[in-house]
């Protein structure tokens, strides 16, 4: 045909490739029913648009949560899986580094979890961080942030953000857009599944059991939130995502939807009458995803009762999407972001009774030090972040016993839940408060003897500047304080602008800086401007 | 006969007025002879492919004893006599077809001679030809008695010829020639004067048969053709009423039984007997045709050379003014989507579409289904290059396309060894949906185009069927194409579409929710319409469906060119008419439109309104939504029926009339507006563009200004 063609010139094709200003990155996620992968492309102004999802059904959680191994034919399958993203990644000439794998509960719960991700990485080159509840939290929070600016319900409201899981209920608490606390519930879709399972109930009194193994976790769950029926409840997960889609054909995943528990309730029954085959026969679900819809509804039906709701909201938004919007923030976080862990710390500060303006202080004073030392100890804002949690919580051993507190604050800490920080940067929080007082870090300390050489170090940095802080808040002065630090000659001297009698302060500083001292090399000298101090009296 | 709850026609008996409809296009006189003889070879053929899968399917299932009804109330052996019947009447009708068209063709200088009327100089000539091809080819197998007849493949020619008894015998002794496919079914003569002269190969041997069996004399020597049954190996295409049965007795009955005996009346009984016995066929499997066996070889004689006025005027594919083919196809679509009609638009945007893509070091990727297409397509070769340099590229190959298995697996393997990454169809699916996708990196980001079709990725058959073609850069239906080839190649599971709707996951139940839809609008007492246009109608859950909308006053309108298994005009069906177009080009394409209360929701596909495709093929239904679009599209649809010459409309009883202009219209042929319409778009766009002096530059200076 190109011969009966009347043109001359071929078409112009611009002679090079387009300069790439825009990202790609991917996402994979090995959930508890399904590895997915997200391609995303992300534009220079960081904000980013879904260009691919890809899905495949694999039963991790059934193995982890049944057996409590990966067995070696879901291992493969994922390798097959993997192996097809991988393809898929190619076509798009996405870079290995711009793809970030994370495995959830089902994996990180499994006992051979090492050699089940040696096995993918040898098998597709693909590196899986396990990531723990509170990297979960704080993955779903990124996810929903654009939500909780743009539906005035959960922005002007109380809200809790639920995702059953196959493992485990993350849930998120907030009020007017803040975060109250992140708690992480061991109540979870395929743990109910096995529950059923091994009471061997006939299927007559199945539902009835089932109701009451998920009305103990949601009593749990209620326990630690307020009795309000105006709260809104934000259900996530693919559960939730196929009830609403059932219930509202129309509805666009990048909005919420609001859908009544009385329909949702409906639909779970329906679900939890029918067989796995029927499911996936009518509803073109996966076998996995079929044996987790009914218990995950029931348990934002039961919970939505409980709370006295008439209606739940669910929301498009997943991990994966939390995901995507720290790799297009290239992994810093934002100051809301910041805010929010900050917040957390502070109600978990408030929850133990924590001396709640000393701790402002302390950690007023601490981001000074920091800021000041930033040659001295080159850490950079995450750890900054660590400090000023450290600083919020140090005390909250204290609630335990007044004796030997900061014993207390370290097991206090790495038992709780911060919004926002994972086990490791816990783990570092909890140490930094420990040695807020009292014996220095030694590598016979538990916790501590855990730790690599380098987050030793960090610790141990983190940790002389707090005392110092502590230190120069001994009078619990509720003003603010404002440092003006000089490293000089083997000396850091602090002035302190607002004058005051400093006696106080110098003994705090005889007693707590010694690690100071050791860890950075410097003598402390606190001085007092004359000037300022007969100008304050004047 | 079974209570028929929903009344429908017999899709067999439906397929065959389709087939008479193309037999009235060869007695029509106002159709050019060789396009007749054409449209004769083609009822030919199409009663060929019938006769190996359906009638083979009918009598597997009357074999097995299977006496469950249709749909339409009829048994397997009901169906099976029906048949026969209607294919009788049909046979005699194309022979004296055949006959009317024979001697026009000699009078209009192209003669088809017997042997008894050639000329000396023809007959030496002959003899030389017979002797030097034919001869050397042939094989005759002897069949002692007592020995099982030979295997002789299905739709072969053959000679059966009866010897003398042996000295020492009194039975007759037989013999079988097969005439094999790779000599020509004509022989040229010399000519005398103007006149091309031909014989068939056939009357040649026979002519000349002495020297196969030298020293016997032969008795009798008679042409015959067997059918061999197929119905296996093509289960996806049996209906669903015996779809289990047929899977079950497929795995049991071995393949290929003969099912039918074409042959010529002055066989003698003794002869005809003596093959019905070899090849075990019953007498309904016997027909005598008064003419030459096997008219779809005439395909050859219809392309001969002949005068003016023999053939159809040709319609140049004319290139549509969306694209401007002097800039990337890219540029355009970046601008707007582009719906093109072909053969009147040309399918030449297409193939720049993916040959652009495949030099374009922009595209990453390039993804396409290919389901029959030429084996030297620019295509392919489109898509090997592409894989040569680098890009991912990806062909879904269909190898189940009907009787072009060979033929696929050839060029699929070549596709492979350029470093295409070529995926077998589906399994248990065949992937009849045509969809290309291109990725493209660009300064903004990724941008998906694509072709969206009814038609084949074939550009032979592009200039003769009627398909539609739409290319976009729409996003919603970038990522749909994106999900759609990550799921039928397996890494994703089946997503939810944003616009496309995917067989066998929910297209039909996208049509009936439009269908019931208009239903429920019609109740309420708002204007309601339904206007398909489609190749097949035989599923019986979207039969149902326009009978209930039938029922509430939705008008429906259909366009069916094949089986319509639908009965308008009764009672539950008053407002359905339906029409069939059959004309110079293979009516293809399938358009969708519903009322939608004024907001008028327009669907091309690539999905029949059948069982097979709606559940065991891969289909697409597309959306189309821009206003230009949309208006070209609804005037393409509206053209059919509005036609008053090539249109038949289709009678409760199951019959079709031909439409003919009433008093005082002028006639309307749809083909012809549709393609003057391409050519005045054509025209006025030359005419609105600049007058540029272009230079003819090396080929170097050429690529982008």
């Amino acid at each position: 045909m190109s011969n009966d063609s009347p043109l001359e010139t071929k078409p112009a094709v611009p002679a090079v490739a387009p300069d790439p200003v825009v990202r790609l990155v991917a996402v994979i996620e090995l959930g508890t029913t399904s590895v997915r992968m997200a391609l995303a492309q992300v534009q220079a102004d960081g904000s980013f648009q879904p260009l691919e999802t890809l899905q495949q059904a694999l039963a991790l959680g059934k193995d982890t949560f049944t057996t409590g191994v990966i067995g070696a034919e879901t291992t493969e399958a994922c390798v097959r899986a993997l192996r097809q993203f991988n393809t898929a990644l190619q076509e798009y000439q996405v870079p290995s580094a711009n793809v970030r794998a994370i495995a959830t509960s089902a994996v990180r719960e499994s006992e051979n979890r090492e050699a089940f991700l040696d096995r993918l990485y040898i098998a597709t080159g693909i590196g899986v961080d396990v990531i723990d509840e509170a990297e979960v939290n704080r993955f779903t929070y990124l996810a929903v942030a654009p939500l909780l600016q743009s539906v005035p319900a959960l922005r002007d409201g109380e809200t809790m953000i639920v995702e059953v899981g196959g493992g485990s209920t993350e849930l998120l608490h907030l009020d007017r857009g803040t975060i109250v606390s992140a708690q992480t519930y061991r109540l979870g879709s395929l743990r109910l599944r096995r529950l059923l399972d091994e009471e061997r109930a006939p299927e007559a009194k199945s539902g009835k059991i089932l109701r009451s193994h998920v009305d103990r976790g949601v009593g749990q769950i209620q326990y630690s939130l307020p009795k309000n029926q105006n709260a809104a409840l934000l259900a996530l997960g693919g559960d939730a995502r196929f009830a609403a889609t059932q219930l509202d054909p129309k509805w666009d995943k990048r909005q919420v939807v609001k859908i009544s528990v009385s329909a949702l309730s409906k639909l779970t029954q329906d679900l939890l009458a029918m067989s796995a085959d029927d499911m996936v026969q009518q509803y073109h679900v996966s076998y996995q995803d079929a044996e987790t819809l009914g218990p995950a509804l029931l348990v934002y039906v039961r919970l939505a009762q409980g709370l006295g709701l008439k209606q739940v909201l669910v929301g498009g938004a997943t991990l994966r999407d939390g995901v995507l919007c720290e790799m297009a923030s290239q992994g810093a976080w934002t100051d809301e972001f910041k805010r929010q862990i900050l917040n957390s710390s502070t109600e978990l500060g408030r929850r133990y009774h924590v001396d709640e303006p000393h701790a402002h202080q302390v950690a007023d004073l601490s981001r000074q030090l920091f800021a000041a030392l930033q040659a001295e100890h080159r850490l950079g804002p995450r750890h900054e972040l660590l400090l000023n949690v450290a600083a919020m919580l140090h005390e909250v051993g204290a609630y335990v016993s007044t004796r030997n507190h900061h014993k207390h604050s370290l097991y206090l800490i790495l038992n709780s839940d911060v919004f926002g920080l994972g086990a490791r940067d816990l783990e570092q929080v909890a140490l930094v408060a420990r040695y807020h007082r009292r014996a220095p870090p030694k590598p016979a300390h538990e916790v501590y003897a855990m730790l690599g050489r380098e987050e030793r170090v960090t610790v141990c940095k983190l940790a002389a500047i707090l005392r110092l802080a502590d230190a120069l808040d001994r009078g619990h002065v509720q003003s603010r304080r404002d440092l003006d630090v000089v490293i000089d000659r083997g000396e850091c001297r602090i002035h302190i602008r607002q004058p005051s009698d400093l006696t106080l302060e110098r003994q705090g500083v005889r007693e707590k800086g010694e690690l100071f001292e050791q860890v950075y090399g410097l003598k402390i000298v606190l001085q007092e401007s004359a000037d300022e101090v007969s100008h304050g009296q004047g | 006969m079974a209570k028929v709850d929903v009344p429908v026609f017999n899709r067999e008996l439906s397929w065959l007025e389709f087939n008479q409809r193309v037999l009235e296009e060869a007695k029509d006189e106002s159709v050019p002879l060789m396009e007749r003889v054409k449209f004769l070879a083609i009822t030919a053929s199409n009663l060929d492919e019938f006769f190996l899968v359906r009638v083979g399917s009918l009598v597997l299932l009357v074999a097995e004893g299977v006496t469950r009804s249709d749909a339409s109330g009829l048994s397997p052996a009901q169906q099976l006599e029906a048949v026969v019947a209607r294919v009788r009447t049909m046979v005699t009708d194309q022979y004296a077809v055949y006959t009317d068209l024979e001697q026009r063709l000699r009078a209009s200088g192209m003669a088809c001679l017997s042997a008894a009327e050639l000329s000396p100089d023809q007959l030496v000539h002959a003899e030389n030809v017979f002797d030097d091809e034919v001869f050397p080819v042939l094989s005759p197998v002897a069949i002692p008695a007592g020995t099982p007849f030979p295997a002789l493949p299905g739709q072969s020619l053959n000679l059966a010829v009866r010897l003398k008894p042996a000295p020492d015998g009194t039975e007759p002794r037989y013999a079988v020639i097969p005439l094999p496919g790779i000599l020509s079914r004509f022989i040229r003569l010399p000519g005398q004067g103007e006149v091309q002269a031909m014989i068939r190969l056939e009357d040649l041997t026979i002519r000349f048969i002495d020297r196969l069996f030298p020293g016997e004399p032969v008795v009798e020597c008679v042409p015959f053709r067997i059918t061999r049954n197929a119905a296996m190996g093509v289960e996806e295409d049996q209906s669903n009423d015996f779809l289990a049965e047929m899977t079950e007795l497929l795995k049991r009955r071995k393949a290929g039984d003969c099912i039918r005996i074409e042959t010529v009346p002055s066989i003698s009984r003794m002869l005809l007997r003596y093959l019905q016995r070899g090849l075990q066929v019953p007498d309904t499997g016997v027909y005598e045709v008064s003419g030459p066996l096997n008219l779809a070889a005439w395909f050859q004689v219809a392309g001969l050379n002949a005068g003016k006025g023999l053939r159809y005027e040709s319609w140049e594919p004319r290139y549509s003014p969306q694209v401007d083919l002097k800039q990337s196809v890219f540029d355009t679509l970046a601008r707007r989507s582009v719906l093109l009609c072909h053969p009147y638009d040309s399918y030449e945007p297409v193939l720049r579409f993916i040959e652009d893509a495949a030099v374009d070091p922009g595209v990453l990727a390039i993804k396409q289904t290919l389901y029959r297409t030429s084996p030297d397509s620019r295509v392919m070769a489109a898509l090997r290059r592409a894989a040569e340099r680098g890009k991912s590229v990806t062909a879904l190959v269909e190898l189940k396309a009907r009787f072009d298995e060979a033929r696929n697996i050839e060029w699929a393997h070549a596709l492979e060894l350029s470093g295409v990454q070529v995926i077998y169809g589906v399994k248990g699916l065949k992937t009849h949906s045509k969809i290309c996708l291109v990725v493209r990196r660009e300064s903004t980001g990724i941008v998906r185009y694509l072709h969206l079709g009814t038609g084949n990725y074939n550009e032979r058959t592009a200039r003769m069927y009627s398909d539609i073609s739409l290319l976009t850069s729409n996003a919603d239906l970038g990522a749909d194409a994106s999900a759609f080839f990550h799921a039928v190649t397996g890494y994703t599971e089946p997503p939810a579409f944003l616009k496309l709707a995917m067989a066998p996951l929910g297209l039909r139940e996208r049509l009936l929710e439009r269908i019931e839809s208009e239903t429920e609008r019609a109740r309420q007492g708002q204007p309601a319409m339904i206007t398909a246009k489609m190749n097949s109608l035989v599923d019986e859950r979207l039969i149902e469906a326009l009978y209930r909308a039938s029922q509430a006053g939705v008008q429906v309108r259909l366009n069916v060119r094949g089986i319509c298994c639908l009965r308008p005009g009764l009672k539950n069906s008053a407002s359905i008419t339906v029409v069939s177009v059959v004309d110079r080009y293979l009516e293809h394409a399938r358009i969708f439109r519903f009322h939608a209360g004024g907001q008028d929701d327009l669907f091309i596909s690539s999905a029949d309104w059948m069982p097979r495709n709606l559940d065991r093929r891969v289909e697409l239904l597309v959306p189309v939504d821009d206003e230009e679009n949309r208006a070209y599209l609804t005037g393409i649809l509206e053209a059919y029926y509005q036609d008053n010459v090539k249109a038949w409309r289709l009678l409760p009883d199951g019959r079709y009339v031909r439409l003919r202009p009433e008093t005082n219209r002028k006639a309307f042929r749809s083909q012809e507006v549709l393609y003057r319409r391409a050519c005045e778009a054509a025209e006025s766009a030359e005419q609105l563009k600049p007058t540029v002096l272009e230079p003819h530059r090396p080929p170097t200076a050429r690529g982008p200004a």
